[in-house]
């Protein structure tokens, strides 16, 4: 049994510690109408180069990526900015949404009168989520706590036992330098939050959903920029478990102050 | 030799038809910060991206692009954001070995934490705006003018308006002594020919031919058949049917102008007359290699309309049918329908470009400046998956 944890109730996604509305831009070309909309009804969004100039497995890759970031336990509804001729289409990736989530709904850019349009029409199809699936609280059963793990960390065994014990359930992910690529997988196995020790020569960094506590090093730059992270290693074991609970129960991260968060889809074929 | 064409002379002699202070963030993290940056000043633009300093096949293509677009001549100063790697002190160096002269290097380890550096940036960025507005534009010559040619969303009309009216004014602006850039290697393959026939010597021809062969191996290798891809499903909507069709119809932005000469990807144009560069049809990645080229204004032509803007080069946008121009008006500065429609002929329209591009490059703003669209890209030609291993622990 995870501690008692109230978290939102999220229909097939599951139970989330946070009540995000994405906004989801299919494509570069509609990110910045993304942003303009997320920004007018407080909802999450990202920039991001993908969605058009995709061949190859990059294009099945690419539609699952954003479909698995929409499924997450953290978001309560999803709203995809299209611009209509791209190659992942927003109603098609819609569709393919609404399967498993009712509460999803898309705007198309070259169908809605261009910019100006689409923010207001965007706009108005958020409110209409917002009041369709208001918040519902609920208990969350098991608390799912992603390690992104850039760097060695002497006491990982110690922190994976720590958070075991406590109930959590605990996805370790290592990466080789950059966070992004373990931010990512974290969030395709749905981590609710992650805990994540960047490389020594790498800045804390976050990730549009998902609530990140960043671990300072003991190295130059961490240590340079303290006020960026969430906690030192050299306190970890000692003051983990109680921010992971704040930060459950509704606490910000630094990285969700900053708002940093750009996303990194894996890529295998060149673009076009 | 005179023109009615007015420019802001750069210390190295480049021609910049924009002032801009440039937020350039160097890593991923910082790239929240630079919009915040930007918002928070008097005018200073900015990009984002999503390179955390990888140190992979593409980084030299990486630096490369960075660099350029940080010298390109349209900015009068830059603000880099760092996190303190040599990578990032390389892609400065670079951008100086380019001629950029004016720039403050902002280091998150200097300054202590990003609300800091949010704010140090800012104050810098406001002495470069104020800087900037004592600058006056002073009679240029043709050849300060560096054009990209671009096309995005194309249909069944791209290759009988928009495309040759353009085609028509990059001529009349060659003739002039002003440069144009065809971008676009996927939009010319199978009609790299037609280009290379009109190459001003062999070698130029034998190079563009080249550069498409090793295009397309270069996806071939991947087991795909680009052929087989293109055109997009926004383009068979829009009435194309083949490859071959949609790169006719590109190739005819490009006019008739001799080809001069063949460029990389981000690589400068030496000279005046009409180049060739080797980009991706993904169009923020081709704008991005376009501001690191130093193109300063960029006419982008679409059936089917886009928002798409840099923050750096004023992009216009030229849609080719009415409706489409009727329908999403602030997306498009000019409509080259008419000619469909038999209301202008190809000469008219390609007056009214060459018109609309004096007019923004002396300083009318487009529709993606005025929505602020600062769209940006990075090309890579490698994939981005590294390995990663993971390990569950479930609970009780």
């Amino acid at each position: 049994m995870s501690p008692v944890t109230t978290g939102f109730s999220h229909g097939n996604r599951g139970v989330g510690i946070r009540n995000h509305q994405l906004i989801l831009p299919s494509v570069v070309c509609s990110t910045h109408v993304a942003r303009r909309i997320a920004e007018a009804v407080k909802g999450v969004t990202f920039a991001h180069q993908h969605g058009c100039g995709i061949i190859g497995e990059d294009v099945a890759g690419i539609d699952n990526f954003f479909i698995q970031l929409a499924d997450h336990p953290n978001v309560n509804s999803v709203l995809v900015i299209a611009l209509g001729c791209e190659t992942i289409q927003g109603q098609e990736l819609a569709a393919k949404l609404l399967q498993s989530n009712e509460s999803t709904q898309y705007r198309i850019i070259q169908e809605s009168g261009g910019v100006e349009g689409t923010v207001a029409a965007g706009v108005k199809a958020a409110g209409e989520l917002n009041d369709a699936y208001p918040a519902t609280s609920t208990e969350i059963q098991h608390l799912r706590v992603g390690i992104d793990l850039a760097r060695p960390v002497k006491e990982l065994v110690a922190l994976e036992k720590l958070l075991h014990d406590a109930g959590y359930e605990v996805i370790t992910s290592q990466s080789e330098f950059s966070s992004a690529e373990s931010f990512t997988r974290l969030a395709q196995e749905k981590a609710h939050i992650i805990v994540s020790f960047p490389d020594d020569s790498q800045p804390a960094s976050g990730f549009p959903l998902i609530p990140v506590i960043n671990v300072a090093s003991s190295g130059f730059l961490h240590q340079a920029i303290t006020g960026d992270f969430d906690i030192q290693e050299s306190n970890l074991i000692a003051e983990i478990l109680p921010l992971i609970a704040q930060v459950a129960a509704g606490s910000q991260t630094v990285a969700e102050r900053n708002k940093s968060g750009e996303i990194r889809a894996p890529r295998v074929v060149r673009s076009v | 030799m005179s023109s009615e064409l007015r420019a802001f002379k750069r210390d190295n002699g480049q021609w910049g038809l924009r002032n801009h202070v440039l937020i350039l963030p160097l890593h991923s993290a910082l790239s929240a910060t630079a919009r915040a940056i930007a918002d928070g000043s008097h005018g200073a633009v900015a990009i984002s991206h999503d390179w955390s300093g990888e140190i992979d096949n593409d980084l030299p293509r990486i630096i490369f692009t960075f660099s350029g677009y940080a010298a390109n001549p349209n900015n009068f100063a830059v603000v880099f954001l760092t996190v303190g790697s040599d990578n990032e002190s390389e892609i400065i160096a670079s951008a100086q070995a380019l001629g950029l002269k004016r720039f403050t290097n902002v280091a998150l380890p200097e300054i202590g934490s990003m609300e800091g550096l949010r704010v140090k940036a800012i104050e810098i960025a406001n002495q470069y705006c104020a800087d900037a507005a004592q600058e006056k534009r002073v009679p240029a010559p043709w050849s300060a003018l560096v054009l990209g040619l671009e096309c995005g969303g194309s249909d069944a009309l791209s290759g009988i308006t928009a495309n040759p009216a353009l085609g028509v004014a990059s001529d009349r602006l060659v003739e002039l002594g002003a440069t144009s850039v065809l971008g676009e290697t996927t939009e010319i393959l199978g009609a790299e020919h037609l280009l290379a026939a009109r190459a001003i010597d062999p070698e130029v021809g034998k190079r563009i031919v080249a550069m498409v062969s090793r295009y397309e191996a270069s996806i071939n290798y991947e087991g795909i058949d680009i052929r087989g891809a293109q055109p997009s499903r926004g383009n068979i909507e829009g009435g194309l049917s083949t490859l071959e069709e949609k790169s006719l119809g590109a190739a005819k932005k490009a006019g008739n102008a001799p080809l001069t000469g063949v460029l990389e990807f981000g690589e400068r144009p030496k000279t005046s007359g009409l180049y060739f560069m080797d980009t991706p049809g993904h169009d923020i990645e081709q704008l991005a290699g376009f501001g690191a080229g130093h193109i300063n204004i960029v006419v982008f032509t679409s059936g089917r309309g886009t928002p798409t803007g840099s923050a750096i080069m004023p992009t216009i946008k030229v849609s080719t049918n009415t409706p489409m121009y009727e329908a999403i008006p602030d997306l498009i500065d000019l409509d080259a329908g008419t000619i469909a429609d038999g209301i202008e002929t190809l000469a008219q329209v390609g007056d009214r470009i060459f018109n609309e591009i004096l007019a923004v490059a002396n300083g009318q703003e487009t529709k993606a400046e005025l929505g602020g669209h600062h769209e940006f890209s990075l090309s890579r030609m490698y994939k981005t998956t590294v390995e990663t291993t993971e390990r569950f622990i479930n609970a009780h």
